[in-house]
């Protein structure tokens, strides 16, 4: 576990998430995007990041949440992975937040599916709950199944 | 006070270190690969120190030492061979060909510091 | 150690790769001097290695690799003085030194630190080979100075006078001090044995190492790459200053110095990544000896052209590929020293390499001068292995023989040796290679020995490739594997496509060409044709590429422009999809994909695998008598009458279920297109006995057209289309029958159509 508590935070359908701002290379408008044929319905498409490509993964599909209505422009949020740079696509853009580690609580046990293997933890804050997510695991879309074995989505 | 001094070595990673060692003692330090090219970089631009691997290709350290005593500029520059074989018959080659003295490696950066010292007083 | 951490990381990454360099270099020499070719250096270069290694890791504080590397000097030292002389033993300790040590700077790359892996068998061998008469192993001092100034020594007469000015240049002060500081580190002797138990070394396979990942760059063409990118920036700025005023004709000539730099720069950026195929090769001196030791065979590896230059990507990908080869060559292709000598040839073997630029392609020959391929053999592996049928074997061509060990799953070795048959096949190789748009050709003389041509392209980075449009989507494809376009209009484009069994197919000059459509295998919508004139069914734009060695057409919705694009990588969530080969970035800015041909095929089903199909190497047949070549449709009737007909008089080939053949009088019919379609069973009109084959709930139907009139010829199976030069062998005057050739090794009579419809129409008439 990271012991660094602050965090890039964003809006996906209504709920309210953070990722270890460390992890974070940029937050852009939307890009145009090239879709992917064949692939796995999580990725919306391929962006051009100043000549890099960077393939765009769409958090509301990952997190298995509502889609994002045609009409809503989504964000990306660039992380760093092991693989180069990854967008996540998200709603809506939030603060930079320190957290206190005592609001810190592992995610409930109730939080089943792809959140279940996403959601690292949740913090308390005063007026709402900040979900942080597992940058590595988000872009990872290999699918774990019960046994612990890993299989192609 | 800094002084200038050339690093002779065909391995890279040791020219670096000793480099580093030195120019954190404020020296000036300029790099060869081997007897051939410290001759043509010290042609040019005298030092006041030459330390120098024994075993190089095209060149070795000891004839790069008789060449370098040949040259009326560093008739009187102290050079330092650094070997790893410290066996006497192999010291006395480098007392012949004009060096100044020796260093076994592998050796500390403090080491390396004092023998510098020694040969350059400030 | 007061090296600070950042910079011991920077310095064991410079010994890494320094090292492995080395290492390489020492094994080669070694063999050199094995074979008896040493110059006047070799030795004490071999020496070099392991005492710069020593000295270099022993300044790091790596003291595993130190003592390892030290005890393997002082028997290199003894050769070097000439106290000893190399023996093969001799030369197999210290190849085995030369992987200890490499071990060891792998698992520093992994762990940071060197280890504790035992080496202790290797030392001990070591030592025991130093058994020099006259100079016992050099017994390690108690403790010695670590520097000094000769002046500090007990003065020795004889050498003084050598050169008494320099030693009294320097006047020492402190002869005392400067003598080794008790605490300073005592070289080698502290570094005891590890203990046994903690031997296992951390090895990471797989991972590429910092000797793989970095590359040297000649200073003058890095520093050429940098005039250009100055020359780019002051274009730059001249087109951002005239775009703001916009004077056209400085603009134009500003973008014609764009151009040319941009090529330059191009250029010469590819040019770093240049490395000498002797880079791989460098490793096959040792592999071979390892390899041919083992299985007691001799070999003499002769190489040429190892500085031809490929880019480095493609080093890599044709590593593997041909270190498999090589040992293939030894452990199946040269034969062990009694059996050559017993046909006459020389007791050791020939495995030549041969690198060379041809037409912006880079040809790399392996040749042996060992049994050749025993295609007998081969076949009856295949056969056994049941990747082809006795059937098929039968027929094959020596040629097709010979590609059946490119088929997955084949192994020809009969006993599972060490070095090869364990699995990774010539299919593996091949399609490695094919993968990064090469071709592999094989030639096999039977008692004479193999040759494997492999082509390869220059480079990867920037490739020439088609730019197209479909579903609205650009997409690339490389141009290597294009063969050539194809458009359809009007008629042509409502008609031309025909399908068989279901699949569209378009007969390219007789040939049937699977098609596949990129809208469909895309699962994405066609796109809106630009006007009426394009309507979907008014223009069909088919691609005809190769995978695999075959045709197949490609239809897309637009074909753009050719490009050079720039080749990038695609991240792991979607390295799955074999599809795509990369992406690239268009002049608009945005991305497109680039096609895997070959995958893209797979996906689309119109290159089945090879062992489903007869193999058929077009291009050797297109090289004999290409003017008598005939287009055959192969089909057989019965259960084992073969029979062809030229394509050309195959309007359609059909399948119709048995339910929907109705009856008028004796004949039996399907109606068909709006038509009746009088069905004429060439079982049963033919000369010669037919052995009936089973029932099947579907006809095969070969569709004649003759004056307007439309025949049904019911055959037993569709085999193959071929396209061959026949020879009537015999002429008959059998019914239905013209004559019978042989056809892909098999006698097969050739059908006289037209005859049998007359006969099948007498009999019909005779009957109602």
């Amino acid at each position: 576990m990271s012991t660094n508590n602050q965090f890039c935070t964003f809006y996906v359908d209504g709920l309210f998430f953070g990722v270890d701002v460390l992890r974070v290379q940029e937050v852009i408008r939307f890009q145009e995007m090239t879709r992917v044929p064949l692939a796995s319905p999580v990725v919306s498409g391929l962006i051009n990041l100043r000549g890099q490509i960077v393939t765009a993964i769409d958090l509301r599909r990952r997190l298995v949440l509502t889609e994002r209505p045609a009409d809503q422009l989504p964000m990306n949020v660039v992380v760093r992975t092991d693989d180069g740079a990854v967008s996540l696509l998200v709603d809506d853009i939030g603060d930079v937040l320190e957290v206190d580690e005592s609001t810190y609580e592992r995610p409930p046990e109730t939080l089943t599916g792809a959140a279940r293997q996403i959601v690292r933890g949740v913090y308390k804050l005063k007026d709402r709950l900040l979900l942080i997510i597992d940058t590595d695991q988000t872009v990872d879309l290999h699918e774990k199944t019960s046994a612990g074995l890993t299989k192609v989505a | 006070m800094s002084k200038k001094i050339i690093t002779v070595d065909d391995a890279a990673t040791m020219r670096k270190m000793v480099a580093f060692t030195l120019k954190g003692a404020g020296h000036e330090v300029f790099e060869a690969g081997d007897g051939v090219e410290a001759l043509t970089v010290l042609r040019q631009r005298p030092v006041d120190l030459v330390l120098t691997d024994v075993n190089m290709p095209n060149m070795d350290g000891l004839e790069l030492t008789r060449q370098l005593r040949a040259l009326p500029a560093f008739a009187r520059t102290p050079i330092i061979l650094l070997t790893t074989e410290s066996d006497p018959a192999k010291k006395m080659l480098g007392r012949a060909a004009g060096a100044t003295g020796w260093i076994v490696k592998p050796f500390s950066q403090e080491q390396l510091l004092a023998i510098v010292a020694k040969v350059l007083p400030a | 150690m007061a090296i600070n951490e950042t910079l011991q990381q920077e310095l064991v990454k410079d010994l890494l790769l320094e090292s492995h360099e080395g290492l390489d270099r020492f094994d080669r020499e070694l063999l050199a001097l094995e074979q008896g070719q040493t110059g006047p250096d070799s030795m004490n270069n071999i020496f070099r290695v392991i005492h710069t290694l020593k000295g270099t890791a022993g300044c790091l504080g790596l003291g595993h690799i130190e003592h390892t590397a030290h005890v393997g000097e002082d028997l290199l030292s003894l050769l070097r003085d000439g106290k000893l002389h190399s023996t093969p033993e001799m030369i197999t300790t210290l190849l085995a030194l030369s992987d200890a040590l490499r071990g060891m700077l792998r698992t520093l790359e992994a762990t940071g630190t060197d280890g504790t892996s035992d080496h202790s068998a290797l030392l001990a061998k070591l030592v025991q080979l130093q058994v020099a008469p006259a100079i016992a192993a050099a017994p390690a001092p108690v403790e010695k100075p670590v520097f000094g100034l000769f002046d500090d020594d007990e003065p020795v007469v004889a050498v003084l006078a050598v050169a008494p000015e320099v030693a009294g240049a320097v006047v020492m002060t402190a002869p005392a001090s400067v003598q080794a500081s008790s605490d300073a580190p005592t070289p080698t002797t502290l570094h005891a044995a590890p203990p046994v138990s903690a031997s296992a070394s951390v090895e990471v396979a797989g991972k590429s190492s910092v000797a793989d990942n970095a590359i040297r760059v000649d200073i003058s063409q890095l520093d050429k790459v940098m005039n250009l990118v100055g020359e780019l920036v002051l274009a730059r700025n001249q087109i951002v200053a005239n775009t703001t005023q916009f004077d056209q004709a400085a603009l134009m000539t500003a973008a014609q110095r764009l151009n040319i730099i941009t090529t330059e720069l191009q250029e010469s950026v590819m040019k770093t990544r240049m490395q000498p195929i002797g880079n791989v090769w460098g490793k096959f001196p040792r592999i071979v000896r390892d390899v041919s030791h083992e299985l007691n065979k001799k070999v003499r590896l002769v190489m040429a052209g190892q500085t031809t230059e490929l880019d480095r990507t493609i080093i890599e990908a044709i590593k593997d590929p041909l270190t498999h080869i090589v040992r293939n060559s030894i452990d199946h292709g040269i034969e062990s020293p009694a059996k050559r000598l017993s046909v006459g040839k020389a007791e050791e073997g020939l495995l030549s390499l041969r690198a060379y630029h041809e037409g912006g392609q880079v040809n790399i020959e392996i040749m042996d001068d060992g049994g050749g391929i025993n295609l007998d053999r081969v076949k009856a592996k295949a056969v056994a292995q049941h990747l082809i049928t006795a059937e098929q074997s039968a027929r094959l061509t020596e040629r097709e023989a010979l590609n059946l060990i490119f088929l997955p799953g084949l192994s020809t070795a009969d006993k599972i040796t060490n070095v090869s048959g364990r699995g990774v096949g010539m299919d593996v190789v091949k399609t490695n290679i094919e993968k990064i748009g090469g071709s592999i050709d094989l030639q096999s003389q039977p008692g004479q020995g193999t040759t494997l041509k492999i082509k390869i392209p220059l480079t990867l980075a920037i490739i020439p490739a088609l730019i197209v449009t479909s579903g609205g989507d650009r997409y690339a494809i490389p141009q290597v594997s294009l063969l050539e376009l194809v458009r359809l209009e009007g008629t042509q484009a409502r008609k031309g496509i025909e399908q068989l069994y279901g699949a569209a197919v378009y007969r390219l000059r007789g040939h049937l060409l699977p098609l596949a459509y990129l809208n469909q295998q895309f699962k994405v919508k066609a796109g809106v044709p630009k006007n009426a004139a394009q309507a979907m069914d008014d223009v069909i734009n088919i691609i005809v590429l190769q995978a695999d060695g075959r045709p197949f057409g490609l239809v897309v919705d637009e074909i753009n422009d050719t490009e050079e694009i720039v080749v990038k990588p695609l991240g792991k969530q979607l390295k799955g999809i074999s599809s795509f080969a990369g992406a690239t970035i268009m002049g608009d800015g945005r991305v497109a994909l680039i096609l895997d041909v070959v995958g893209l095929a797979q996906h689309a089903n119109v290159v089945t695998e090879t062992r489903d199909r007869p193999v058929i190497d077009t291009k050797a047949r297109a090289q004999s008598d290409a003017d008598q070549r005939q287009t055959l449709l192969l089909f057989s009737v019965g259960k084992d009458r073969r029979m062809a007909i030229p394509l050309a008089l195959a309007a359609r080939l059909e399948e119709f279920p048995v339910s929907r053949v109705e009856r008028t009088g004796a004949t039996e019919v399907v109606q068909y297109r709006g038509q009746i379609l009088p069905l004429i069973r060439v079982a049963d009109h033919v000369a010669g006995r037919v052995t009936p084959d089973e029932p099947s709930d579907i006809l095969q139907v070969v569709v004649y057209a003759e004056q307007g009139r439309s025949y049904g010829l019911v055959v037993s199976q569709i085999n193959d289309i071929v396209n061959e030069s026949v020879t009537i062998k015999r002429a008959s005057a059998s019914q239905g029958i013209l004559g019978s050739a042989v056809v892909q090794d098999r006698v097969t009579d050739l059908l006289d159509v037209p005859g049998l419809v007359r006969a099948a129409e007498a009999h019909a008439s005779l009957a109602a």
